[in-house]
């Protein structure tokens, strides 16, 4: 387990570096959201789903719907050092042309399961993917990431009361609770926290851990697969901008481009 | 007398058709089991509904994630709801990554939102939906046709938009006229004076009114365009070749949908007259179904007067073309008839 662990938070480590690296070669992105959960997308592409890179469209494969899909550049990095594409690829982020869309297309980029990028929807294409695979009696999980800022959409009520209704045990929902959205801190945005509470008032089967602590993230994931009667929702505690210690809870950084010198100081710290 | 049928039975009637031949047709609800007469989808495929409650994002989202993990989802409640309360989760969700998803929306037109007033008679729908890029609109003409086209559009693979009424729609058709996806059909051909193009259950009213012009010798074609997107342009573009002018017959604003799309097909094509009848941009109010239609621009007289507009604006351009030939000064007093 410690030999997995190990691996996990290396290539944590290694999609932060992609995360950096890509946004600044190509001038575009949103690096805070994407370090924020680059151990959560380590762990499931790296120790939980269940997919074969050589088959994307596999129709028994676990799903992963990046709800938050600004933060996608980690999850295009964990989609090319898990083989979907090459490596070299990483940098035509958001250009013309690029598989890479600014945010992410289920069409143009293989292993993503559910074009995203407007925010709140993730649950309810989450549901979606869930109650397909219970009515054809298929075994795949759902695994949806969210931000915390978006759960002020409607939309995701909405499917919190559907899901406990056709208690979809096969869904588990990653909240990525750094703090942060766009204009400010989430607490000064809106009245939305705290989040647990409303989860647990629909019925859903709740956790709380440290999202940057790989193994929380595997015992929550275990514990929420038990839970086969009702949807899971996980609540990470994160740090926007984690592992680049200048971009850590500084949310100028949630789009912003970091110039070569302070792309180099990322590295050095993600060494 | 006029023969009525229910547009919204027709729609259940075509979905079991449908789910009992096909395992991935589901229905995703939207507290709209009452009112699309699903009482006995639900009986027979209790397993295959899926209602999650007064929540048309969801509904609509849902579905999309369905349609992803291969199942061909029929979201259903009233037409303004899917197409502007999930208009984004329909955009983003649906259209552009070309899921699978049929949509229903009810009470398509101010015929079908009749007494409920403004909030449940939606004449934006057709135009909202037709400036999303690859979703496919169906506007049947009666509850037959609208039983074939549930069925008609399992077969087309990717979003459609599918609009059906209230549940008390003048028949046009037998019901063994089939529906053709993305065809328009000829339905009156007394004469080439003018074309009427129309969709929805307004067609009756275009089928009266051109019945009313020949009996005093104006001599029309009246078209149905059942398909409003993909629209079957070649075969307008014929019509309007030999009518040189065109009427337009609608339950939508006058803005967005088929007069819209013709209008859009006459100045590149073929820039012929063009009259449009329709909600003329303006909220309507609760009412009776036909006085409602009547009130509104949507009455046989107001559609034989377009038609008599039309030819008169034709006949101006004839006389223009004439008259910029021969290069002769049209004299100050000369009147066309009307």
């Amino acid at each position: 387990m410690a030999h997995e662990t190990a691996h996990i938070v290396e290539m944590a480590r290694q999609l932060r570096r992609d995360v950096v690296t890509s946004v600044h070669l190509a001038g575009d992105g949103h690096p805070g959201p994407a370090l924020s959960i680059a151990d959560i997308v380590a762990t499931l592409y790296f120790a939980v789903l269940r997919i074969d890179p050589q088959q994307p469209d596999w129709p028994e494969r676990d799903r992963l719907i990046l709800s938050k899909g600004h933060a996608c550049p980690v999850v295009y990095a964990a989609l090319a050092r898990r083989g979907y594409f090459p490596v070299e690829v990483l940098p035509s982020l958001r250009c013309l042309h690029s598989m890479l869309q600014g945010h992410p297309d289920m069409h143009k980029t293989p292993g993503i399961d559910m074009t995203s990028g407007s925010l709140g929807n993730g649950i309810s294409i989450g549901l979606g993917m869930a109650l397909a695979g219970q009515y054809k009696h298929q075994e795949y999980m759902v695994y949806v990431i969210t931000g915390d800022g978006e759960l002020q959409e409607g939309i995701v009520w909405e499917a919190a009361m559907a899901a406990v209704r056709y208690r979809v045990g096969r869904l588990v929902v990653f909240v990525d609770h750094n703090g942060f959205q766009s204009a400010g801190e989430v607490s000064r945005v809106s009245g939305l926290l705290p989040i647990r509470p409303k989860f647990e008032a629909f019925g859903w089967h709740c956790q709380e851990i440290n999202g940057h602590d790989v193994q929380q993230i595997l015992d929550a994931v275990n514990c929420a697969r038990e839970a086969a009667d009702r949807p899971s929702m996980i609540l990470a505690h994160t740090v926007k901008g984690k592992g680049v210690p200048f971009m850590e809870n500084d949310n100028s950084w949630h789009k912003r481009v970091p110039t070569a010198q302070e792309l180099e100081a990322a590295l050095e710290a993600l060494r | 007398m006029t023969r009525i049928a229910s547009s919204r039975e027709a729609f259940t009637n075509g979905l079991l058709d449908l789910a009992a031949r096909d395992e991935r047709v589901v229905l995703v609800a939207a507290d709209s089991v009452k009112a699309l007469r699903a009482t006995p989808f639900e009986e027979q495929f209790p397993q295959r509904l899926f209602d999650v409650g007064i929540a048309e994002q969801n509904a609509v989202a849902v579905a999309a994630g369905m349609a992803a993990c291969g199942l061909i989802p029929y979201v259903a409640t009233y037409a303004g709801f899917i197409t502007m309360r999930a208009c984004e989760q329909m955009r983003t969700f649906v259209a552009y990554p070309r899921l699978n998803v049929k949509m229903v929306g009810l009470n398509g037109g101010i015929y079908c939102g009749e007494r409920e007033g403004v909030t449940h008679q939606f004449f934006e729908d057709l135009g909202i939906v037709r400036s999303i890029p690859g979703i496919s609109i169906v506007v049947p003409a009666d509850a037959s046709q609208v039983r074939h086209a549930t069925r008609a559009i399992a077969d087309i693979e990717g979003p459609v938009y599918l609009r059906i009424g209230s549940g008390r729609e003048p028949v046009v058709f037998d019901d063994s006229v089939p529906f053709e996806f993305g065809r328009t059909r000829v339905l009156f051909e007394k004469g080439h004076d003018m074309a009427i193009f129309t969709n929805g259950f307004v067609v009756s009213r275009a089928l009266a009114a051109a019945e009313r012009l020949h009996e005093t010798g104006i001599h029309i074609t009246v078209v149905e365009v059942p398909t409003l997107k993909p629209l079957d342009r070649d075969a307008i573009v014929e019509v309007l070749e030999r009518t040189r002018g065109a009427v337009t017959v609608e339950d939508h604003n006058v803005i967005g949908g088929l007069g819209s799309a013709i209008a859009e097909t006459i100045s590149e094509h073929v820039p012929v007259p063009l009259v449009r009848v329709g909600l003329q941009d303006v909220f309507p109010e609760s009412g009776e179904a036909e006085a409602l239609l009547d009130c509104y621009g949507m009455d046989v007289p107001s559609i034989v007067g377009a038609v008599h507009r039309a030819i008169a604006r034709k006949e101006c351009l004839r006389l223009g073309d004439a008259e910029a030939d021969s290069s002769v000064q049209r004299s100050p007093g000369m009147q066309v008839r009307t």
